[in-house]
């Protein structure tokens, strides 16, 4: 392989004194300068004080979490990402509810995945259960209990600095409340020692602290520099509050980072300026695996701005789980337009493996549907399901597929890393900090200790960001320019070939059904590509709906697309066949979709039965199931469960959708009924609601009219002239969302609601113009009728 | 290439090549970043701002164009939120990630500008930016209160 880059700056451009950078931060008042380098003389600096990164503060904290200043402005140290769920409020919530501070005066602030990798958890986290529901009173205690580690939750100070399976409130309620009840304790504790009271004669609320028995209060803030100092001498002594006596969680919050993003003032990764910083385009092999043979630097040299390019050999798999990527060309120049439209011109010789250049969808498609015709590797074998079948009075059988999806979130991938030889710095929105820590160490060979991540908000997540390889990109383009910050920024196009894929899947269900239309047995295969998203059982098409005799088994193919979690993770592909062949089962044996799927849950005895038969009920009442509906207008019904299965967390939800279809086969999803689970109780309401409308989008998004194909061994759709995402003249005019309570904690909200638009707009279709169509979009097809 | 440009009231020096989209000119050299760069070929609108009241898709909009014109960036509406479609966004808490919100706003001053009692049906025609968090539902609900809000204050 030859490439030839450089590194020869000129003009004496380019290096960023640390002094200089740190003269300009500390002038600044602790607020963080973003300079403007110009390439003309007429330089400027902008100061950004809404930025959302870490801080070290000159107030000393009461501990990790939480920092209170003379004034009792209370900053809340967020350990997971802003990407639009309302994590920044929602965890601060969960702190605040127990430090009983004024909500009015909390400002969230990303947590130091630095100080994540120095420093230990405090012991009185470690005792905390990560799955709520094994709490046994709903709610406060017991809380300590024998260590127990817990699975994927780190002993390091933040724990958990993921943003991932809608698990920010499941995994990390219990240590955030404890974190706002020790802070609260000890400010307590601060001012019973300077009045000379036991602290249990005082009580707190909105930051002011009042002794009883005398007209003596005190604010937070005045407390705040002893309660710092002074230990809790008893944390294990702390319980936190259970549902029953929270007043701030619960109830509606508006989110924190609101008004930031009504002014354009909210920092993402891609608002990063840093004094002295050159920017960075990319374009890797549009083959997964593939990499550079060369390129001629010497055809882009002369243009303005720009100082070198390089070769970014194929990102180390094991930094990233695996995820086998491209190699690439980057070009770096003063501005990102400059290393952009050079990137465009810079001849580039790809080294493309040749079996997969000869890949495209249909062949992939293919193989994945062959496979099907023998059952595959068994995953559950229960009773004797050929017989039941062989022995059934009707059989019905359907074939269903789902494409390859990426998540297409509208930031592209950007990351800015100064590199030096004492320290890695890196501003970036990442939903998993901890790994991009690790990234940094083997990348520049410098201690996680020595890294610093700058958390920015993420302009939409939808399955871990970090799962594509922008900053190991911009790591490896950094290192090879120590001492000037490079600002890495893919194009659209590129961000497509830097994510990962949802995997694409077939799936063939077959029914045997009695006289009476009930289902005796049914087989589940499946086919998909190998470790989509981790073990199979992500693609288990469980079923809850009860039958005697039930195998599931599935096959998997070595395709080169890296795929990975995106939102909705297999459970937006399996609910699709489940539910989509439910309506099937229920036409077939001429019964109400919504009775017959009450009947069949009641027949089961899973420990989630009642809460999914409420669900129905619910829901069912509230679209008036059952009353006339103008022609071309059809409902289907859907149940969604997460945890259903197991006593545990779960999430429960059933929803009615309501689809008109003109003659001419203009199709529009007309209302969504949605009757959902709190478990014993939301933490933010409002966000809940926002998720929910916003996943009826993504999964009618999903239904109607997004897939990537691959052609050449390329990803095809790249940019939203091809892959196309539904405007707000698709939206449904009516969305009603009801919660019932439920005794179990929430498996999680972020991700896995609204999968039924896929099934429910599928039945619709069905009903109103006769087709059956099964494979995923539907806009593919001619929808008129009549 | 050195030339002017008027953004929010303000002229600003800027040397560019003229054929650079007004996107980057604002975000890189008059330092405004709150408009967005999402797609790169005017299909998203995450970087919509006004050229004498007009939106454009400032990606695909030569800076060159925009020389003698004035130009609006979200943060020309207010700096402090205060704009009643600033007002009406957080009373619906429309934004999730909100990346594209800052397009959005624009898109829909300018729709309430030429049509200041839109219909959901206006709404929905007017409107035609990128949303993937799917903000779309409370978007059309800000929009009416924004009118609303814009009417209150006679404008």
């Amino acid at each position: 392989m030859s490439h030839s880059s450089s590194r020869t700056r000129r003009n004496g451009a380019g290096d960023l004194d640390r002094r200089e950078f740190l003269a300009a931060s500390a002038a600044a008042g602790g607020a963080f300068v973003l300079g403007f380098w110009l390439p003309s003389k007429s330089a400027q600096a902008a100061i950004v004080a809404g930025a959302p990164w870490y801080e070290e503060t000159g107030t000393p904290e009461v501990n990790a979490w939480i920092v209170i200043e003379p004034d009792d402005t209370v900053t809340v140290r967020i350990a997971q990402t802003e990407l639009g769920q309302g994590v920044w409020t929602s965890n601060a919530m969960m702190v605040c509810e127990e430090l009983q501070c004024d909500w009015n005066k909390v400002r969230p602030q990303y947590a130091s995945a630095n100080r994540d990798a120095r420093e230990s958890a405090p012991e009185w986290t470690l005792n905390v259960m990560g799955e709520g529901a094994y709490d046994p009173a709903g709610g406060g205690e017991p809380l300590f209990r024998d260590r127990e580690p817990v699975r994927g939750i780190p002993d390091s100070l933040y724990r958990r600095m993921r943003t991932n399976e809608a698990s920010s409130v499941r995994d990390g309620r219990y240590y955030l409340q404890l974190a706002g009840a020790e802070a609260r304790e000890r400010l307590l504790l601060a001012a019973a020692a300077e009045w000379d009271v036991p602290a249990t004669e005082l009580s707190a609320k909105d930051s002011v602290i009042s002794h009883r028995g005398s007209d003596r209060t005190t604010t937070y803030g005045a407390v705040a520099h002893l309660a710092a100092e002074t230990p809790h001498p008893d944390p294990d002594a702390i319980r936190i509050k259970p549902p029953g006596e929270w007043t701030l969680m619960g109830r509606e919050q508006k989110n924190l980072d609101v008004p930031a993003k009504v002014t354009g003032a909210a920092v993402y990764g891609i608002d990063v300026r840093m004094p002295g910083m050159k920017w960075a385009a990319v374009r890797a092999c549009p083959v997964y695996g593939g990499d550079v043979e060369s390129f001629d630097f010497d055809a882009i040299r002369d243009r303005p701005g720009v100082r070198s390019a390089h070769h970014l050999p194929i990102p180390d798999p094991s930094l990233l789980r695996g995820r086998e990527f491209s190699g690439a060309v980057a070009v770096v120049a003063d501005t990102w337009y400059q290393a952009k439209t050079a990137l465009d011109d810079l001849p580039i010789a790809w080294d493309i493996p040749g079996d997969r250049a000869a890949l495209n969808t249909a062949g992939m498609h293919g193989t994945l549907l062959s496979a099907l015709s023998q059952p595959g590797r068994v995953r559950v074998d229960e009773g004797d399901v050929d017989s039941a079948i062989a022995g059934a009075n009707r059989v019905v059988e359907a074939t269903y597929s789902t494409p390859y999806l990426p998540r297409a979130r509208m930031e592209p991938g950007n990351a800015t890393v100064l590199v030096t030889d004492e320290r890695v710095d890196i501003w970036i929105g990442d939903q998993s900090p901890q790994e991009t820590r690790r990234s940094a160490s083997r990348i520049t060979g410098l201690a996680e200790q020595d890294v610093f991540i700058h958390l920015c908000h993420l302009g939409g997540g939808f399955g871990r960001n970090g799962n594509g390889p922008q900053a190991e990109q911009a790591l490896m383009i950094a290192n090879a320019n120590r001492g000037t910050p490079i600002h890495l920024l893919w194009t659209r196009e590129e961000d497509f070939i830097g994510t990962t894929y949802r995997a694409m899947g077939v799936a063939r269900l077959r029914a045997g059904l009695d006289a009476e239309g009930w289902p005796v047995g049914l087989e589940v295969r499946t086919a998909m590509q190998e470790d989509g998203f981790g073990p199979t059982s992500s693609f288990d098409v469980a079923s809850r709906y009860f039958t005697p005799n039930y195998r599931f088994s599935n096959h998997t193919a070595d395709f080169h697309i890296p795929c990975g979690t995106r939102r909705g993770v297999g459970q937006a592909a399996h609910e699709f066949y489940r539910e989509s062949f439910m309506n099937e089962l229920a036409h077939a044996a001429g019964k109400d979709p919504y009775l017959y799927r009450r009947e069949l849950i009641a027949r089961t005895d899973l420990p989630h039965r009642d809460d999914m038969i409420k669900a129905l009920d619910l829901v069912a009442e509230m679209a008036d199931w059952g009353s006339p509906l103008p022609q071309g207008t059809a409902r289907a019904i859907a149940l969604e469960e997460k945890g259903a299965e197991a006593r545990g967390t779960a999430t429960i939800s059933a929803m009615i959708h309501t689809v008109s279809i003109s003659r001419e086969g203009v199709l529009r999803l007309e209302r969504v009924d949605v009757a959902l689970d709190q478990g014993f109780s939301l933490i933010n309401p409002l966000s809940v609601k926002k998720q929910i409308e916003g996943q009826i989008v993504w999964f009618y998004n999903d239904a109607m009219h997004q897939a990537n194909t691959v052609l050449g061994g390329r990803i095809v759709e790249n940019n939203f002239h091809r892959f196309s995402v539904s405007r707000l003249a698709e939206d449904p005019p009516e969305i009603n969302i009801q919660f019932f309570e439920t005794e179990h904690w929430m498996r999680g909200m972020g991700h896995d609601r609204a999968t039924s638009v896929q099934s429910g707009i599928g039945d619709a279709i069905f009903q109103i113009t006769g087709k059956r169509l099964r494979d995923l979009p539907f806009s593919q097809n001619d929808l008129s009728w009549g | 290439m050195a030339f002017d440009l008027e953004v929010n009231g303000t002229s600003f020096s800027v040397d560019a090549d003229p054929q650079t989209p007004l996107l980057w000119v604002i975000r890189d050299q008059v330092g405004l970043t709150g408009t967005k760069f999402s797609c790169g070929i005017a299909q998203c609108g995450a970087c919509t701002v006004h050229v004498d009241g007009q939106p454009i898709r400032s990606c695909s909009f030569p800076a060159s164009a925009a020389v003698g014109r004035s130009i609006t960036t979200i943060e020309g509406l207010s700096a402090d939120g205060s704009h009643p479609v600033q007002l009406a966004w957080k009373e619906f808490d429309v934004p999730q990630c909100g990346y594209c919100q800052s397009g959005m706003i624009m898109s829909a001053m300018a729709l309430l500008d030429k049509n200041p009692d839109p219909t959901d049906a206006d709404i929905d025609a007017g409107i035609t930016n990128i949303c993937r968090c799917s903000t779309y539902h409370r978007v059309r609900k800000a929009v009416h209160r924004a009118a609303e809000l814009l009417k209150g204050q006679g404008a």
